[in-house]
């Protein structure tokens, strides 16, 4: 199992602000060829190349440009979504600081190829340097004509916008980025409609995460058959894993989806657990997806193996945990963050966080009981079920998870207060 | 962190090219990491050059938590 260099295969060779250096490395072929396509056939490459958001939710790129490109009039807009603020992941960042000339490329190709004249990267708050290093990028790329009127030429004008995040984690859900750019409270909305039909402003709308626009000009510059003929015939390319937690060694791969297995990723580039200790539980996606066992590690790195794993792929940020952790205090670890970031729009994860979080505190200090587990489940179950967005459908997943596979860990820390 | 001056206050609208609708919250986001806190005059100024209603402004800015709200 070996790393695929795809859109890392530039990180770190230049100077991140020297767009000489990115054009040397050859850069900005792919947008010259957009230019000259049109939208028309940007879309449809995209379209044939399989491409799939890497944000979390999977949705297929090339049907959601088109979605927004078919509105011909008045403005639009497209968003870079660099929030990035689940547990685990931390993949964009590698790809805003290493190669920023491509991210924007692809931001500007995706702005050609839905018609938006109007561009904003959100960038998560907590990234300081990576906000100061992408303002001076947009004064660099006015300069070279790559951003204002015209670019390069063309007909096209294009203006971006670097927005800091303030410090929400909701924030990374479409609508509560588009609600705090339109100065409202960071919240998730009911949809239909989506975005892509009444977002920003109510006006149409792509959000797309950092990687899936960083794929946009490898795929124009490769060609659609050599970008296919990596991955797996329903998910082609490759996919950027975090990998933290217990692991000698964590970070950013960029790996051919589907090459190998979870647990060949976590020994081979991980170097095994920290202490030597056999793995206890794995979070493949994320902090909010479901808890893989030991034994389901066989599957292989796509979305669909995963799925049938019994977890989701999500943001592809590989958690370790090892054996000798309880998963009373890895879920308490968990709702410590996830207790205080609900939007409150939707009751059921509004109210349903902090009892989760209530009964988790209560349990990890021993005095819990049965009907309390019964209790979180229920909670669990109808939040899962019930809720708007994302985050309450997926936070509980974990707890859900993990009362399903180590019963003994609950069942253990309730039995301290019967004695 | 600098204390609120007009002067300071008008650079930051020239930097961010005018005050829209469009760029308002990057813009309070300016002033909040200039000054340590968006003024109430602050609040009062773009509510009158974006047209968005005070309330709105306050309501948004003191539900993140990077975002302080100065006194009157």
């Amino acid at each position: 199992m070996k790393e695929t260099k795809l859109l890392t295969r530039w990180v770190g060779k230049y100077e991140p602000l020297d767009l000489k250096g990115y054009e040397a490395h050859g850069g900005l072929a792919a947008l010259k060829r957009a230019l000259a396509m049109g939208p028309e056939s940007i879309i449809e490459e995209i379209k044939r190349a399989g491409l799939v958001g890497r944000g979390g939710a999977g949705f297929p790129t090339g049907p959601k440009w088109a979605m927004v490109a078919g509105e011909k009039q008045g403005q639009k807009y497209l968003i870079c979504n660099a929030e990035e603020g689940e547990i685990g992941t931390f993949k964009d960042k590698v790809l805003l600081d290493g190669d920023p000339w491509m991210v924007l490329e692809g931001i500007l190709i995706a702005a050609c190829a839905v018609g938006a004249e109007k561009t904003y990267i959100y960038i998560n708050g907590e990234y300081d340097q990576t906000v100061e290093l992408w303002e001076s990028l947009v004064v660099e790329a006015r300069k070279a004509g790559l951003l204002g009127d015209n670019i390069l030429g063309s007909k096209i004008s294009l203006d971006l916008q670097v927005v800091k995040s303030k410090g929400l984690y909701i924030t990374g859900e479409e609508f509560a980025l588009i609600s705090s750019l339109e100065m409202r409270r960071a919240a998730s909305r009911l949809k239909p409609p989506y975005p892509t039909e009444k977002g920003l402003f109510g006006r149409p709308t792509v959000v797309n995460n950092v990687e899936t626009l960083a794929n946009v000009p490898v795929i124009l510059a490769e060609g659609v058959e050599a970008y296919r003929k990596l991955g797996v015939a329903d998910e082609p390319g490759t996919r950027l894993f975090s990998l933290s937690g217990d692991v000698k060694k964590s970070g950013v791969y960029e790996l051919e989806i589907g090459s190998g297995t979870l647990a060949e990723f976590i020994n081979e580039f991980g170097r095994g657990t920290a202490s030597g200790r056999p793995i206890k539980t794995v979070q493949p996606g994320g902090g909010t997806s479901r808890f893989l066992a030991r034994d389901s590690l066989k599957c292989k790195l796509t979305a669909k193996d995963i799925r049938q794993a019994g977890s989701g792929i999500g943001t592809a940020g590989v958690i370790v945990y090892e054996e000798g952790k309880r998963a009373v205090d890895i879920v308490k670890e968990l709702m410590e963050f996830y207790g205080f970031e609900s939007c409150g729009r939707c009751a059921p994860c509004r109210i349903g966080v902090v009892r989760m979080k209530e009964i988790i505190d209560k349990v990890f200090q021993g005095e819990g009981t049965n009907e309390d587990l019964e209790q979180l489940r229920q909670i669990g179950k109808a939040c899962v079920a019930v809720s708007t967005c994302g985050m309450g459908q997926a936070f509980p997943l974990p707890i859900l998870s993990a009362l399903e596979l180590f019963p003994q860990d609950f069942e253990a820390a309730i039995e301290k207060v019967s004695e | 962190m600098k204390t609120f001056n007009i002067q300071t206050y008008k650079n930051l609208i020239k930097e961010v090219g005018g005050l829209t609708v469009e760029n308002s919250f990057l813009f309070l986001g300016k002033v909040q990491e200039t000054f340590g806190c968006v003024p109430r005059e602050v609040v009062r100024d773009v509510a009158m050059k974006t047209g968005f209603s005070e309330a709105r402004i306050y309501g948004a800015l003191t539900s993140y938590r990077d975002f302080k709200v100065g006194r009157e």
